[in-house]
This record gives C-alpha cells, sequence and structure tokens, in this order.
C-alpha cells in the first residue's frame, strides 16, 4: 500500500487542448479517493497516468517514495479495474485472475491458493472453471475485481466500474466496493461520474472540470461548503438552484431580489458567507438546495423568507415531492456543470428553472400558486463573475 | 431454434425448399461420388454398361471347394438356362471343346467336349463346305448334328454340387459379381514411380506438397500475426504509409511477377528446388491485413489490462491477443493452405519437369492424368489424395468460421 502524489501533473495530447492541467493532488496511504467531473474533464486521463497507460507531459508522478514518471505499468504494482471489465474472453475465471501471478512466474499451487482465497472473497467460487461469456454483468465485474486483488498491489484503479450495471446490483456492488477497500486497506483511487458514488463512497472526493483539480474534501463538505459555483451546481441531484439576485443590504438586514421575488438572508447565512455584505447594489448568484425549500404550513416562517411561485411541474416521488418552478430572470451559465442553462437552452429566454423538494404529503396540482418557505441561513452565495464564493 | 410459421401452406413451402435444396446438392455433388467410386474400381471396372457406381470384383470360391487347386476360382451363372440353376466355378478357362449345331435347328449351338459325338459317316454340304454328321448327346436324346468348330472354353462345375460340371462358352455365362472395392489403386498410385509395378509416384510429391504447405502456412501465419500486430498496435514512424504500401501489393497481379521471380530464384540457385515453393510465399499482404484487422477489433482495454498485470508485449501477443485471434488464425490458415497446396503454375515454372522427386501433388496429377490416362482409376484416386486434405481442413476450420461469427456479438 502506498500514496500517490500528483505534483503539478499535466497531460496533452497530440491535438487538444489539455486534458489534465496542473494536478496537484496527494492521495494517502489507505485512502478511498474518488475522481469526479463531467464527460471529458480528464478524470480518466488521470487514472491512466497513474496506471502509466499515458504518457505524463509535465511535473512528476509518485507512488510512495518512488517516483514513476518513466516506470511501465506493469513495474508500478497497481491493478486497474476497466468500466468494460476488460477480461481476457477465452480464459476461465481461474486464469483470468490467475494471469498476473503466472506472468510474475508464481508457483502453481501457490497461484491456486491465492486465487480460491480471492474467489472466495469475491464469492465467485462456483464460477472458476466458466468462461467469462456465460458470465452476468455483477459476476463480470466481480472478477475483474478478483483480478485486482488478488496481486495484492499498492493502489487500485477503478474506471467507472459500475456503470455497465443495472442500478440495483449498482447500488450492491457499491457497498461491496466499499467494505472491500475497507478490509484491504489498499489506497484507492475510483474514477465515476456518477455523483451518488462518488459521494457515499469516497473518503475523500476530487471534483475536477476541464482537466482542473476544482476541489478535494470528504463528500459532506463539497456538499456543504463547495469551493466555487462549478462545485457547488455539479455536486448534489437534483441541483442546487442558481439564480442571479440584486443585493441590497439595509442595516442589518441582506435582501436578495429576483424576478420580482424579494428575500431576506437570516443573518447566519452571512457569517458562513461574509463577504455578501461587502455586495450592497451588485448581483451575486444565489444558490439554494432543493430540500432547503418547504411548504410554508410545514416551516413557519416570517414572510419575507417565503416565495410564490406557480407550479409548472410537481413530481411526486413518495417521500417527497419535486416542484418545478421558473423564475423570471435569465439563469447563470457554469461551463460544464449540469445547471437549467445547460439543460435546457429555452430556459435561457424564459428563465432560470428551480426545483423544490417538499414533503411527500402534499399534493400539488400544475398552475397552482405555491407558497414555499426558504431556510435562507443554509443559502450559499457566489460571485456572479468568478464563481467563488462570497466567504 | 426459433419459433416456425405453422399450416400446410408454409409446410408445402418448407418441403419444396427441401426437394430443391436436396436436387441442387445432389447435382453438386454427383462428380465427387463418381470420382470417389472410380478410384475404387478395377480397371475392368470402369467403363461396364449399364455403368455402376459400386466397386464390384468377381465373385470366386476356394479351389478345392469345387475339386481343383491353386488360385481361387470365379463363378459365373447361366442366365436363362433353367437347366443349369445356381452357380457354377469355372475351374478350366481353356478346356478344348466342340460346337455342334443339330441338323434339325441349324441356329442352335450344342456345346461339348471336343472328343463328344460318333461319326455316323454321313456328310451334309453346309454353305458349300462338306461336314461330317455327328450323332450327339443333347441333354440326354441322340440327336444328328454337324460340328460347326473346335475350340476352347469353359468347364464350369456346380458351387453346390461339385461333381456337376459342364463345358459352354465363357462368353455364353455371366460372371458373379459382388461389392469389391479395390484398395490397390491408392497403394499403386502412391508407390515410387516404377513402370514394372504400375507405381506412379504420387506419394513422393504428396509429402513434397505437404511440407510445402505445412512450411507455407506456418509462415505466413507467424508474419501476418506479426506485421498485423505492429499495424495495428505498435506506433512507429511511416506506420500508414508502409502498411498502405504493403497492401498495394495486392493489387499486383501474380503473373506480372512470375519473370522476375524466377530471375531471382535463378541467382539464389533455387531453381527446381523447394525453397522456391516456399520462401516466397510465406509473406502475405492480405494475411496482414486480415490479421491487422482483428486485432484492431480487439478492444484496447485487454491489452492495457495484460500490461498492467505485468506481461511483455510478446506474452501479450502470444497469451492473449493470438488465442483470441483464433477465427482469424483458421481464416488465414484455410485460405493459405488451400493455394499452397493447390498452386500449379509457379511450381510448373520453377519445378523441372524432368525432376519427378521435387514435383508437387499438382504436377504429379497432371502428368498422371496426361500421359497414362489408360490408368483412369488411378488418375481419380490420386484426384481423391490431392482434395481429401483439404476437404478436411474446410471441416475442421468450420468450427472457427461459426465460432467466429456467434462471438462476434459479444463485448
Ligand atoms: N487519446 C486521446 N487523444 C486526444 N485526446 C484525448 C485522448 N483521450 C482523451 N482525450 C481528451 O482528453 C480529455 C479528457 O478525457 P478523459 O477520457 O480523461 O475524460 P473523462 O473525464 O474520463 O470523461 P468520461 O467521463 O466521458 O469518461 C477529453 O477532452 C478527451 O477528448
Ligand atoms: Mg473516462
Amino acid at each position: 500500500m502506498a500514496a500517490v502524489t500528483f505534483t503539478n501533473i499535466t497531460k496533452r495530447y497530440k491535438d487538444g487542448p489539455k486534458a489534465v492541467d496542473d494536478l496537484n493532488l496527494q492521495i494517502a496511504d489507505g485512502e478511498f479517493m474518488v475522481l469526479v467531473g463531467p464527460s471529458g474533464c480528464g478524470k480518466s486521463t488521470a487514472l491512466r497516468m497513474i496506471a502509466g497507460l499515458e504518457e505524463i507531459s509535465d511535473g512528476t508522478l509518485a507512488i510512495g517514495e518512488r517516483v514513476v514518471n518513466d516506470v511501465p505499468p506493469g513495474d508500478r504494482d497497481i491493478a486497474m479495474v476497466f468500466q468494460n471489465y476488460a477480461l481476457y474472453p477465452h480464459m476461465t475465471v481461474r486464469q483470468n485472475i490467475g494471469f498476473a501471478l503466472e506472468v510474475a512466474k508464481v508457483k502453481k499451487d501457490e497461484i491456486n491458493r491465492r486465487v480460491d482465497d480471492a474467489a472466495e472473497m469475491l464469492g465467485l467460487t462456483e464460477y472458476l472453471d466458466r468462461l467469462p461469456k456465460a458470465l452476468s454483468g455483477g459476476q463480470r465485474q466481480r472478477v475483474a475485481m478478483g483480478r485486482a486483488i488478488v496481486r495484492s498491489p499498492q493502489v487500485f484503479l477503478m474506471d467507472e466500474p459500475l456503470s455497465n450495471l443495472d442500478a440495483k446490483l449498482r447500488v450492491q456492488m457499491r457497498s461491496d466496493i466499499i467494505q472491500l477497500q475497507a478490509r484491504l486497506g489498499t489506497t484507492m483511487v475510483y474514477v465515476t461520474h456518477d455523483q451518488v458514488e462518488a459521494m457515499t463512497m469516497g473518503h475523500r472526493v476530487a471534483v475536477m472540470r476541464k482537466g482542473v483539480l476544482q476541489q478535494v474534501a470528504p463528500p459532506q463538505e463539497l456538499y456543504l461548503r463547495p469551493a466555487n459555483l462549478f462545485v457547488a451546481a455539479f455536486i448534489g441531484s437534483p441541483a442546487m438552484n442558481l439564480v442571479t439576485a440584486d443585493v441590497t443590504v439595509e442595516g442589518d438586514d441582506v435582501f436578495c431580489s429576483f424576478g420580482g421575488h424579494r428575500l431576506r438572508i437570516s443573518p447566519k447565512a452571512l457569517d458562513r458567507y461574509p463577504g455578501l455584505r461587502g455586495r450592497h447594489g451588485t448581483k451575486v448568484i444565489l444558490g439554494i438546495r432543493p430540500e432547503h425549500f418547504a411548504m410554508e404550513e410545514d416551516l413557519e416562517l416570517p414572510a419575507d423568507q417565503v416565495l410564490t411561485f406557480r407550479c409548472e411541474l410537481a413530481e411526486a416521488m413518495g417521500a417527497e415531492v419535486h416542484i418545478h418552478a421558473v423564475i423570471d430572470v435569465a439563469p447563470p451559465t457554469v461551463d460544464g456543470a449540469p445547471t437549467t442553462a445547460e439543460d435546457d437552452p429555452e430556459a435561457l429566454v424564459t428563465g432560470t428553472k428551480v426545483i423544490a423538494r417538499v414533503d411527500g404529503i402534499h399534493t400539488v396540482a400544475m398552475g397552482q400558486d405555491v407558497r414555499l418557505a426558504v431556510k435562507t441561513h443554509l443559502t450559499h452565495f457566489f460571485d456572479p463573475t468568478s464563481g467563488e464564493p462570497l466567504r | 431454434m426459433s419459433v416456425k410459421r405453422k399450416g400446410p401452406k408454409a409446410t408445402a413451402i418448407r418441403v419444396l425448399t427441401y426437394v430443391v435444396l436436396v436436387a441442387v446438392a445432389a447435382i453438386v455433388i454427383f462428380p465427387f461420388v463418381v470420382a470417389v467410386s472410380t478410384s475404387f474400381k478395377r480397371p475392368t471396372d470402369i467403363f461396364t454398361y449399364p455403368p455402376s457406381l459400386v466397386p464390384k470384383q468377381d465373385v470366386t470360391v476356394p479351389a478345392d471347394q469345387v475339386g481343383t487347386d491353386g488360385d481361387p476360382v470365379p463363378v459365373f451363372t447361366f442366365p436363362g438356362r433353367d437347366d443349369r440353376p445356381g452357380e457354377w466355378a469355372l475351374v478350366d478357362a481353356d478346356a478344348p471343346l466342340a460346337e455342334f449345331r443339330p441338323l434339325d435347328d441349324l441356329e442352335r449351338i450344342i456345346v461339348l467336349d471336343a472328343a463328344a459325338g460318333e461319326r455316323t459317316g454321313a456328310t451334309i454340304t453346309i454353305d458349300g463346305e462338306e461336314e461330317d454328321v455327328f450323332l450327339v448327346d443333347d441333354g440326354g436324346t441322340q440327336v444328328e448334328a454337324y460340328r460347326s468348330r473346335l475350340t476352347s472354353g469353359g468347364l464350369f462345375v456346380s458351387v453346390d454340387d461339385p461333381d456337376t460340371s459342364v463345358l459352354d462358352l465363357v462368353n455364353f455365362a455371366t460372371p458373379s459379381k459382388e461389392f469389391g472395392p479395390r484398395f490397390e489403386n491408392f497403394s499403386e498410385v502412391l508407390a515410387e514411380r516404377d513402370p514394372e509395378t504400375n507405381g506412379k509416384g504420387v506419394g513422393r510429391s504428396l509429402t513434397n506438397t505437404v511440407l510445402v504447405t505445412i512450411l507455407v502456412v506456418l509462415g505466413q501465419i507467424i508474419t501476418s500475426i506479426l506485421g498485423g500486430y505492429a499495424f495495428a498496435r505498435v506506433q512507429f514512424r511511416g506506420r500508414s504509409t508502409v502498411f498502405l504500401m504493403y497492401l498495394g501489393s495486392v493489387m499486383i497481379p501474380f503473373v506480372v511477377l512470375i519473370i522476375p521471380l524466377f530471375q531471382l530464384m535463378l541467382q539464389l540457385n533455387w531453381r527446381d528446388n523447394l525453397v522456391a515453393l516456399i520462401i516466397p510465399f510465406t509473406f502475405t499482404a492480405y494475411g496482414t491485413f486480415l490479421m491487422r484487422q482483428f486485432f484492431l477489433g480487439i478492444p484496447a482495454e485487454i491489452e492495457e489490462a495484460a500490461l498492467l498485470d505485468g506481461a511483455s508485449r510478446s506474452t501479450i501477443l502470444w497469451k492473449v491477443m493470438v488465442p483470441l485471434a483464433r477465427p482469424a488464425i483458421a481464416t488465414l490458415a484455410t485460405f493459405g493452405f488451400l493455394y499452397a497446396w493447390n498452386s500449379f503454375f509457379w511450381p510448373l515454372v520453377i519445378i523441372n519437369s524432368g525432376n519427378p522427386d521435387n514435383a508437387v501433388l499438382s504436377l504429379t496429377l497432371s502428368t498422371l492424368g496426361g500421359r497414362s490416362s489408360t490408368d483412369t482409376n488411378l488418375v481419380f484416386a490420386g484426384a481423391i489424395l490431392a482434395m481429401t486434405p483439404p476437404i478436411l481442413v474446410f471441416l475442421f476450420a468450420q468450427r472457427y468460421f461459426v465460432e467466429n461469427s456467434a462471438s462476434s456479438g459479444l463485448k
């Protein structure tokens, strides 16, 4: 087991912008690190540089104490699980798992013993003599993991290993991988674009965008204290509602107005975002998580912290209802993040879409006016041009 | 199996389809059946009428069963002679006998021992010749007849009752035939070239062809795997240019190459030598292309996984890529095999016809059919020998072709 250290790592493909741009990242020994970001942000490239499958254009990469820039993949003592499993189709499960040991000229009975152990751990014992084509997707996935763990490598690398599985199996495998990593204590670098995986699996999560690292933090912190507008918009599902708002400071009170609405911000929010005070008369981006709305009758708040929206669409999910509404103001664009503007170009003209998650006991009809209380002490504020939080 | 259409109309269509298919198959396979059957026939058996697809031989009985000694004795029947039922063994094909013609029916012939009959002393004039009249035994009655001919014929002994014998002209009897393939056709055609033993020297040519074919196919497989892998996965400067040039060489027809290739062989002193049939054909642009395309189709991740497993390039190639490429290799081997096995023109050019030791099968067969075409059975035996390996190869390789198309749907 070993730490993985990126120091000023850059990757330039021949034709194209930098896929990874000046990446500095310390992955501790035994840590479960998740790399997350929108498609094309360079997560796979970063992972493949650890594996040695991509040349490093600039910077140094160390596994443990050893700088591995020029070490071929086979000598790095790492194991990787690919999205499409990449099993050897002509080998049985046993041969697949044992291949690395066979290449390393480990003795036959030693190989058998270790393959049996790995298979036992993954519940593959009865499939050892099958070919990959006679296995289900989940079983193939486990064989790929068996191939990784049998070598007891320094680092596990996984590139979207669960994205080919159906939803139920994905949940199951997710917890299996967490437990496996906890048991083995091996450093893990896990790439995904699924933020549920990112939030639930990682000790820490690294958010990337266009090759640039945005924030590295434990999942909860990422959610509660996004380092910038991009992270705020990217993390969370449904995503954080982002609205361009005008700020007015009246004595101790700060008000945000947008599209005919006016919202008083609780002073507690100002403790977290003191920068907001100095923004009188300017525009900021106000971020409200969908779950920080509530029906007025559920959450008694002063009237200046309640917004009235026309319900455009109500999705009853059972435990909760998602109320969609539109605010009559041009939406902010956050490149690469799933914001209103990107999902729905027409919204650019018509306004900013917001989603409120309220308790499932309510029935809301389309076209109905709803009064939603806002937990303003939990709101976020960002600079509209730089995307920096107003801390 | 999928669900099938039902109902009388569908059944009729299906029956019709099969009838047509079977008919076409029968027509297509008929020449092959004739070739196989002829290759097992005796020379005397080939042009018989009515023709038969079944190779036949004479029925014989052991000599001592019919009271003689020596070789087994051929068996005949006398169809239409109710007085001579059953089978008769020809114990002596050269027995002296006499033909008598009764005076009351000059068309009829009575065949008896040459010494049979008693002269009555009378004479009769037949066609201007004066002939003695004999009193002969005609199935128990004595009739007057004249002796139209003294000749030799067959002495037949009844197989069922060796004490009964008759004399008759051999061509009045019908030889009994039974199923009897002549395996010597193959040993003769294979045997060393020798007019005494009727050996045709195909064995030597077969050995040469097998040797040439195996080496050509192995060479093609190895060079195509290496070349195809390099063109598919190894980065080097000018790769696509070199590949296009190599592939472009497919466009050059072989006839254009014959003279330069011949001169090259002269320079290397390879004329009249099997090496000239092997080395120039161990490189194939087509095979390289085939292998390259197949390797390109193998997901890069599989190779990367092997790389991470610590495998070297050559381990990856031989332990991962080549086993995966088995269908392509089988295809390549089949085509290479057929090409090398059947190639005729180049061996004809480069192997001197006076040098049968280095001749290959196609050459030997052509001379066999040309010069000694009297031995039709041997020509066909040689042809069957030449045909069998390609058929076996096809049957064997077919498995891989099927596997190929069946596994292509998998990831
Ligand atoms: N071999 C290559 N040559 C040129 N550009 C490449 C190559 N591989 C990746 N890229 C580019 O590098 C960038 C990062 O790619 P990468 O595969 O790391 O993205 P990713 O974050 O893994 O995306 P995804 O979630 O879709 O897998 C992309 O813009 C991609 O187009
Ligand atoms: Mg990727």
